[in-house]
């Protein structure tokens, strides 16, 4: 049975109070919210704009709905695209960067995450040696330092240590993704139904067995949904390192937002949105297909 | 192969809709990889190998520069980078993501009722029988608006929030708070509105027979039952936000972001790699809190 990790008791059966432990931690959660109001020295008073800000506010949301077609540039270099063709070329190229950094994601989180969960050391090898406790904690100790810097701070280091490219943008946005994934298809694979898993034991199915048809199978859905959801992300942040020099969305919307064309920004964000909100909608409908 | 394997293998569940979109994305994927102008030549070239060979020099603390490794002045550097700067923009840092998700909680804890299927209807858990049209119409409108906003809310980047309410609010704390509280409260009042949608409908049917209003039956019967998962939720969510509030400083908010950036436009490279490492003793930190307070809550 060492290849099956027992399934933790019901909460029920340890907790015999569930409102005490809540109570603490919502006291908690207050106690830190006003501490941190006083860290921040933040003031009621400073969420009132002032008279440019107003007029900044106003000047952005009246264009809400005049989003600009052409560019409000004060000049345009007379061989420069459309500003709808930019507006496309930004869009595409966001997508771009997540998919790529996606693609190498994947692979890394799928790898390092078998090897960080318990199921995949207890099943695939068995006996328990010195390598397996070591890759384990090894690829435990990797995961929480990919995951732990965020993709703006990876992009702002890989391009101080190799200069700027294109790749540098795609690992940056790679490498905490894999983490984060490889952190969730661990939990995952460890904490699935063991009901298959059971089954093929006692029909006699080896280690491996247990674990290829029994554990993955059944963790496979919810992976491939959060895999999903994780793209999402990796979206927004692709449009975000645009603020950084790449040339996705956030590019144009910072240059148009400094130089106040506001109609420009709209036109960015609605381009924003329809990539990141499409994404949502399909990455729900595909969510609600595989897990119900 | 069996042939009760192979029966079992033709009648395994498919969806066409499934297998089109997994199609699709390693067609994304690929396309990405052979059109983009991606190269990992880019990463080791000569110019490459040099420039690593130079950011190798320069992260080495500045009082150790031509001298042997010495822990001693190592940690006196450190200590004083620390009592510069270093340990109040990890506070503020830390400061930021708490304030951040607590109002982010609070708010999706209300627009979830709003976007919750079951209970943003004209005639919630189905007991209140006859249902005016023009009821039906407002119910109808409350939900897709709220699912709408929440959507929208969480479709911005912080990053990119963050900056626009920069400009209208000026160069303090709130700004970078409300970003990440607006955003995780579009996360959090999605995933609250599922919960809700998910709960046992039985208590509230029998509330709503006993004539409890709409607001009795949040308060007394719907809040209660999804507190704990949404709880789970806000702790889950509390780690990105650390991770987002570091960041955010480099917009000129005084977090660990911001002497990051800082110390990178001062070419200290020394002091960046430092604080970067800061940074990840602040996100560590807070995924073991995290872990705690989800026990407790559990």
């Amino acid at each position: 049975m060492s290849c099956l990790p027992t399934v933790a008791e019901s909460p029920a059966e340890r907790r015999p109070n569930p409102f005490r432990g809540r109570t603490n931690v919502v006291v908690a959660l207050v106690v830190g919210a006003v501490w941190s109001a006083w860290q921040l020295d933040l003031r009621l008073v400073d969420l009132i704009p002032s008279q440019h800000g107003l007029d900044v506010c106003l000047e952005f949301l009246s264009r809400a709905l005049t989003p600009a077609l052409s560019s409000e540039a004060e000049f345009v270099p007379a061989n420069a695209p459309p500003f709808l063709v930019t507006v496309l070329e930004a869009a595409v190229t966001t997508v771009a960067f997540a998919a790529a950094a996606m693609g190498v994601a994947v692979v890394a989180g799928l790898v390092l995450g078998f090897l960080a969960s318990t199921a995949w050391w207890s099943c695939v090898f068995p006996r328990g040696s010195a390598l397996a406790h070591v890759s384990f904690g090894l690829a435990r100790t990797v995961i929480a330092l990919m995951r732990s810097v965020h993709e703006l701070l990876w992009a702002l280091l890989l391009v101080v240590a190799f200069g700027a490219s294109e790749i540098a943008a795609v690992l940056a946005l790679s490498i905490p993704t894999a983490g984060t994934l490889a952190k969730i298809y661990s939990e995952l694979i460890d904490e699935s139904p063991r009901d298959a898993a059971f089954a093929l034991q006692a029909a006699g199915g080896t280690a491996r067995h247990v674990f290829c048809f029994g554990l993955l199978p059944r963790a496979l859905p919810d992976m491939i949904a959060y895999s999903f959801y994780r793209f999402e992300c990796a979206l927004r942040a692709s449009a975000v390192l645009g603020f950084f020099g790449y040339g996705t969305l956030g590019l144009h919307l910072y240059q148009s937002f400094v130089s106040s064309n506001y109609g420009e920004v709209w036109t960015l964000l609605y381009a924003l949105f329809a990539v990141v909100i499409g994404f949502d909608l399909w990455s729900g409908a595909i969510r609600r297909r595989l897990i119900g | 192969m069996s042939p009760r394997v192979e029966q079992l293998w033709r009648r395994r569940p498919r969806d066409r809709f499934v297998r089109w979109s997994f199609g699709f994305i390693v067609l994304l994927v690929s396309v990405a990889w052979i059109a983009g102008r991606f190269s990992l030549a880019d990463l080791f070239g000569e110019r490459r190998a040099r420039n690593w060979d130079r950011f190798l020099a320069e992260i080495r603390p500045a009082p150790l520069v031509g001298r042997d490794w010495d822990w001693g002045t190592f940690l006196d550097w450190g200590a004083t980078i620390m009592r510069d700067r270093g340990l109040d923009a990890a506070l503020s840092t830390l400061a930021i993501s708490i304030l951040a998700i607590v109002l982010a909680a609070c708010l999706g804890a209300v627009l979830s009722l709003g976007a919750a299927r079951n209970f943003a209807t004209a005639d919630p858990f189905g007991c209140v029988g006859r249902i005016s049209t023009g009821s039906k119409w407002f119910w109808r409108f409350v939900y897709l608006g709220t699912r709408v906003g929440l959507i929208v809310m969480r479709a911005l980047p912080e990053y990119l929030l963050a900056f626009v309410l920069l400009l209208i609010f000026g160069v303090n704390g709130w700004p970078v708070v409300l970003a990440l509280a607006i955003h995780n409260a579009g996360i959090l009042g999605r995933l609250d509105s599922e919960t809700i949608e998910n709960a046992d409908p039985t208590p509230l049917r029998a509330l709503c027979a006993a004539g409890a209003g709409r607001r009795q039956m949040a308060v007394v019967a719907l809040w209660p039952t999804v507190f704990g998962r949404g709880l789970l939720y806000v702790f889950y969510r509390w780690e990105t936000c650390v991770r987002e509030a570091t960041v955010l400083g480099m917009l000129g908010v005084v977090s660990l972001g911001y002497w990051i950036d800082d110390a990178r436009t001062r070419d200290r490279y020394d002091e960046f790699v430092f604080l970067i490492g800061l940074g990840v003793v602040i996100v560590l930190f807070g995924d073991l809190i995290s872990a705690l307070a989800r026990r407790l809550v559990r």
